[in-house]
Formats: structure tokens, C-alpha cells, sequence
């Protein structure tokens, strides 16, 4: 009987069936998401002097959408498996997101490839109304409708999670309430009290995506006047917190696994009750700092935007950093492919959330604000912190499902290329930003010719990495196909 | 040193020192030993003060140096600015409509005397926009936003006389990497 199948019920085979199918989804959209960002690099170095701007920008729409998408949905599976060990969360909520999340998907590549909508993935107001003869209406509408799909089925999801947490612990106790009461009991495991924290958190961002399209809908019908300032913060209360939430899904999966390599339990203490819950009130605000360049907004809140995103650091730094560097010192470690991602993955988001916290005071953003800083520090954190996290979730559960013979020496080299090509590529955005090169743009101007240089060099890193991703990725995948088959046959 | 580069040295240093961290403890994950309690909080406890003296100090340094006007300063000089897809309109006369933006992103240049304050009175006729002024050699100076419906005030006091180009900081079409706009500064004496 193989592994996946071994002491097994119908509820349990269909969680890691589920968890399989969106392993396989995550990779796959992950590295279609690479070769789209590699043709972006290659076109921003004059690549393609034939092909018109207008691919650019809805291949740039797409690439950010999928991955954004992808490993939002990627942390959730992994969240959710996890939290099966305490709570009971319906597969079937599961199954409707991923049902909606391929059609809204494919809604948004009909959008973006076809009717060529090219608006970046957070469609600021009103862009997309101005189609300016490049696009016609019904891309907008169908990108809406994509939008609409996914807001809906995630927020399911979402709620669902909540759901089986309340039911075991409440709200308040799995928010560790009690125990900054100073109470010990009950016990709530680290990876329930970041999961509450962060879905409340992304429900608050649904509900502010859905406001964004109902209120592009009233603009759009004539209905109303909406106000550009509003659609700005709405647009990135939501932007902002479902990266920033899946990042911390990612951390949620790390403080479940790692204990388990170090040998060494990782408990709630009042300390880390207190670093979630100062997240929990901080993360709501550190999206102002997307609008410290819109001088209309109050002084007051350019402060606390500034002081927001600032201490928002603090709880991540002197809690869960200096708790994993803790845990893993002198433990006995166990280093495997999935130990070391996770690892390496800590340190990608440490060395994205000094570049955020750089880019997040005013002074410096002035120069620094819509340059390569930003994708800089937010694809450091995305592809060499959460990503690698949430890898390293599908590693080892594909192989403890699987249990196939591990190759330490070939995981070790895929390690040395993935992190070769990740941070070789990021350093050509960090120079970019330093270089005053604008992000976003299809080809550079004479002022900012240098970023030519710096896209053709990016390239290179870019084809290492998704070279390494795709072999390393392919056995993942072929596991995780097992463990399903598996699964399905034994269900 | 240009501020982009004084910010890219302290990512540097304080990502080294954080590798460094790391790496020196990776390479002591072997021999289990338990670890003292009273030991590791009083490290987190001086490492979590180490932070937060850091992140204040940082805000109390950088909070003065906020890009937005002060009500006691006068400028001495007004230029309107309208961004529309895909140019940028600047005139010492306020731009309402789309002639007057058309005439302002044709026109010649407008003149600006160095050393002077002088306040850039940034709008949109459309989609949002980013009024990024550049040095003539390339280097991001300053920039706000143009939306529409509101006027955000840029103020700046340039020393260098020069043609500074002015390019688009926010996505906004499918021309966005080509708009553009250009003043230029001459000596304070031939204003």
C-alpha cells in the first residue's frame, strides 16, 4: 500500500488529493508566470524591437496576476492541510476555490492575451476605462468578471478556515486574547493563531476589492462620480494585504514544519501573542506607504503610514527571525531540500523587509517610489522568501506521501542555482532602483538607457532560475502526481 | 552622494550583517545542546530594544525631511502642470482643458531661475500619472503623482542650470514609457 494511502480515511485521502492538485496548480502556473516575467526582462532589453509595447503590458498584467495568485493559493493549501492536524476545514470550500479560481483565471488570460488589457495587476482607477483604442470594452468587462470570480470563491475560502477555527477555539482564543490575559490554557498552536490573524486580515482586503469593483461599476454606468483618491487607498488596502497576507501564510506553515526538523517545539508564548496581534492592528495600515507620492493625502497620514510600516518589522524581526535562529542553533537540525527552503526562505524575506522598510520612509521614497526598488524588494520576498516556504511545504509532503530516496548532493546544487539565478536577477532591480530606472516600463528612454543593460543581465540570472525551477519542480511534480493517483484510486 | 545610493550602501551593510547572521548560524545547527531560556530572552530582549532605538531614530531623522510644502514657505514661482496620456503640460498659466494642455506640452520649454523655490502644481486630465523630474544626467530628483480631480504640490529648489526631463512614474497606458515633459533652469540672473 503506498504511503499516501496508509492509515487513511475518505476525509483524509480527499485533503491530500486536494493538496496535491494544488501543488501541481501552484508549480504550473508558477512557471508559466517565470517565462512571462523572462519575456519581460528580454523585451525591457530590446529583445523584441518588432513586437508592439501593448504585449508588454498585458503580458505584465498577467505575470502579476498568476503570481500573485498562485502563491496566495499555493499558502492556503498548505494552511489548510496543516490546520487539518486541529480543525476540521471543508475540502469542498477548497474544491469551489479551486473550481473558481480556474475560471477566473482564464478569464483574465482572455482578457489580458486576447482582448490585450494591460492595466498592471491593481488596475488603478480609472485606467482601465481609457482603453485609448488599444483594448475594447468587453476585455475590461471580462477582467472584472475574472476578478469578481476570484474575490468571491477565495473569500469562501476564507471564511471557511475561519469557520473550523471558531468552532474549535473562537475567535478570541484562537487570536491569543486569553493569553495576553495572562491565562495558559487552552494551548493554541502558532500556526492557528497566524492563520486567524491573516485571514481576518484578507477578508477586511476581499471586502475592499469587492467595494473597488462595485465602485468601478458605478463609474462606469454613469451612476456615480468616484473619487480617484478613495480607489487609491481601497485598491491598496487590498493590493497590499493579500501579498503581505501570503506572506505570512508562508511564515504560519514555517512555525508548524520547523519545529519538526530542530526537534525543538515552537509554542504561543505571550510574546508571540502579542507580535500577531500588533501585526493584526499594524498590516492594516502599512499600505499607506503606496501613497506617501499622493501629496493630497493628510500629512498625518504620511506619519502613520511611515510609523506603521516601520514597527510592522519589529514583531517579524524580534519574534519570528530571531525564534527561528533560535530554534535551529545547536538543535541537531535536520537538513533537508524542504528544511533548507525554509531556511533560506526566512532569510529572502529579512533581506526584502530591510529593502521595504528603506523604501518605506518618505524622504527616501521620493526617489525610490514606482523605480526597480519596488519590484526589488517585493520579488525578494515573494520568490526567495514565501515562495521557497511554501516549496518547501510541497517537498516534503510530496515525499512523505511518496517517500522516494532522497538525493542530498543534487538538492544541495538546485539550492546553490535557485538562489544564484533568484538573487542574480533581484540585484539587476536593486541596481535599476539605485539607478533611477523606472519599473513598468516596456523600453527605456535615453535618460535611463542603463536599464537596458540591466534587463539583458537580469535575463541571463532569469533563465538559471526557471532551468533549475523547471527540473527541480518536475520531480516535485511527479511525486505530488503519484500521491494523487494514489489517492484517488485508494478513494 | 545621491540619496539612492546612500540608501542602496545601508541595504547593503545591514544585508550583509543579517547574511552573516544567518550563515554563522546555519553552520552551528549541529551538536544539541539545549539552549538557556534566561539566556535567549535577554538576547532577544537587547536585540528587540537594538531595533526599535533604530527604527525611532530613523523616524526622527527622516520625519523632517517629509517632500511635502510647508505653509510657511513662499515659493517664487508657479508652474501648472497637467498630465494626460501621453504627454506632460507645463505653463506658468493654469491648464483647464485639453488645449490649453495640448499648447502647454508643445510650447517651448518653461524657464525656470536656479536657486530658486519653486512650486510645480501637479494635475491629471485622465488616468493617474507620475510627475518624475529628472537631472539632465538622469538621475531621479523628486516626484509626485498627478491624479485626477486633485493638484498635489511639488516643491523644489534646483541649483543646476540644464533641459530637465520629466517622465511618467505610474503606469498609464499603453504609451506610458514614452510620455514625457521638459523644463528648463537658467541662472537666477536672466530670469
Amino acid at each position: 500500500m503506498p504511503p499516501s494511502t496508509l492509515a487513511a480515511d475518505a476525509g483524509t485521502l480527499r485533503l491530500r488529493r486536494n493538496t496535491m492538485l494544488w501543488a501541481l496548480t501552484a508549480m504550473a502556473l508558477f512557471l508559466v508566470s517565470t517565462l512571462l516575467g523572462l519575456f519581460l526582462r528580454l523585451f525591457q532589453g530590446n529583445a523584441f524591437p518588432a513586437v508592439e509595447p501593448v504585449w508588454f503590458y498585458s503580458s505584465l498584467t498577467l505575470h502579476a496576476i498568476i503570481m500573485v495568485g498562485a502563491w496566495f493559493l499555493g499558502s492556503m493549501a498548505g494552511v489548510h492541510y496543516l490546520l487539518a492536524r486541529y480543525v476540521q476545514p471543508s475540502s469542498t470550500a477548497s474544491e469551489l476555490a479551486m473550481g473558481g479560481s480556474v475560471a477566473g483565471v482564464v478569464l483574465i488570460a482572455i482578457s489580458t492575451l486576447l482582448g490585450k488589457f494591460g492595466v498592471g495587476w491593481y488596475f488603478l482607477f480609472p485606467l482601465p476605462l481609457y482603453p485609448n483604442g488599444v483594448w475594447l470594452p468587453w476585455a475590461t468587462a471580462v477582467f472584472f468578471a475574472g476578478l469578481a470570480i476570484l474575490a468571491v470563491f477565495w473569500l469562501i475560502w476564507v471564511l471557511d478556515l475561519l469557520r473550523a477555527i471558531a468552532r474549535r477555539y473562537s475567535l478570541s482564543v484562537a487570536l491569543g486574547w486569553h493569553i495576553l490575559r495572562g491565562a495558559k490554557e487552552p494551548e493554541v498552536p502558532p500556526l492557528v493563531l497566524i492563520t486567524t490573524v491573516s485571514l481576518v486580515v484578507v477578508t477586511a482586503a476581499l471586502v475592499a476589492a469587492a467595494l473597488v469593483l462595485l465602485l468601478f461599476l458605478l463609474h462606469w454606468s454613469g451612476r456615480a462620480r468616484v473619487d480617484a483618491l478613495l480607489m487609491k487607498n481601497l485598491t491598496f488596502l487590498f493590493g497590499h494585504i493579500i501579498v503581505n497576507i501570503t506572506l505570512y501564510l508562508g511564515v504560519a506553515i514555517l512555525y508548524e514544519m520547523l519545529p519538526a526538523f530542530a526537534g525543538r517545539p515552537w509554542k504561543t508564548s505571550k510574546l508571540v501573542a502579542i507580535a500577531w496581534n500588533a501585526v493584526l492592528l499594524l498590516v492594516l495600515f502599512a499600505y499607506l506607504h503606496h501613497l506617501y507620492m499622493d501629496f493630497a493625502q493628510p500629512r498625518w497620514v504620511q506619519v502613520a503610514g511611515q510609523t506603521a510600516s516601520y514597527f510592522l518589522s519589529l514583531p517579524a524581526a524580534a519574534v519570528t527571525i530571531f525564534g527561528v535562529l533560535a530554534l535551529i542553533y545547536r538543535s541537531g537540525f535536520r537538513w533537508t531540500m524542504a528544511s533548507r527552503l525554509l531556511v533560506c526562505g526566512v532569510l529572502g524575506w529579512v533581506i526584502g523587509g530591510i529593502a521595504a522598510v528603506i523604501d518605506a520612509t518618505v524622504a527616501v521614497n521620493s526617489v525610490f517610489h514606482n523605480t526597480l526598488w519596488v519590484p526589488a524588494h517585493f520579488h525578494t520576498y515573494y520568490l526567495m522568501g514565501v515562495v521557497l516556504m511554501v516549496l518547501a511545504f510541497f517537498d516534503h509532503l510530496s515525499r512523505e506521501l511518496t517517500r522516494p530516496d532522497t538525493d542530498v548532493r543534487a538538492a544541495g546544487w538546485t539550492l546553490v542555482l535557485l538562489l544564484a539565478g533568484g538573487y542574480g536577477f533581484l540585484a539587476m532591480f536593486y541596481y535599476g532602483g539605485a539607478t533611477s530606472v523606472p519599473r513598468r516600463f516596456a523600453t527605456y528612454p535615453e535618460e535611463t538607457l542603463q536599464g537596458v543593460i540591466q534587463a539583458r543581465v537580469a535575463a541571463a540570472f532569469v533563465v538559471v532560475l526557471f532551468g533549475t525551477l523547471a527540473v527541480y519542480l518536475s520531480r516535485v511534480a511527479a511525486r505530488c502526481l503519484r500521491a494523487f493517483a494514489d489517492c484517488r484510486n485508494a478513494s | 552622494m545621491i540619496p539612492q545610493y546612500k540608501a542602496l550602501f545601508a541595504f547593503l551593510i545591514i544585508t550583509i550583517a543579517a547574511t552573516a547572521t544567518f550563515h554563522w548560524v546555519m553552520r552551528n545547527t549541529g551538536n544539541r545542546k539545549p539552549l538557556n531560556p534566561e539566556a535567549v530572552s535577554k538576547l532577544r530582549g537587547r536585540f528587540a530594544i537594538t531595533c526599535t532605538l533604530l527604527l525611532v531614530a530613523a523616524l526622527a531623522l527622516t520625519l523632517p525631511h517629509f517632500p511635502y510644502p510647508r505653509g510657511s514657505e513662499i515659493p517664487d514661482k508657479v508652474v501648472f502642470v497637467a498630465a494626460k496620456q501621453f504627454a506632460f503640460g507645463l505653463s506658468e498659466a493654469p491648464i483647464a482643458n485639453d488645449a490649453q494642455w495640448e499648447a502647454a506640452s508643445q510650447g517651448p520649454a518653461v524657464r525656470i531661475p536656479a536657486n530658486r523655490l519653486v512650486e510645480f502644481r501637479v494635475t491629471s486630465l485622465d488616468v493617474n500619472h507620475g510627475f518624475g523630474v529628472y537631472s539632465p544626467g538622469g538621475t531621479l530628483l523628486a516626484q509626485t503623482q498627478a491624479m485626477p480631480g486633485y493638484v498635489n504640490r511639488l516643491r523644489l529648489r534646483l541649483r543646476n542650470p540644464g533641459r530637465y526631463p520629466v517622465l511618467c512614474m505610474e503606469l498609464c497606458g499603453m504609451e506610458h514609457h514614452s510620455m514625457r515633459g521638459v523644463f528648463e533652469v537658467i541662472p537666477a540672473d536672466k530670469d
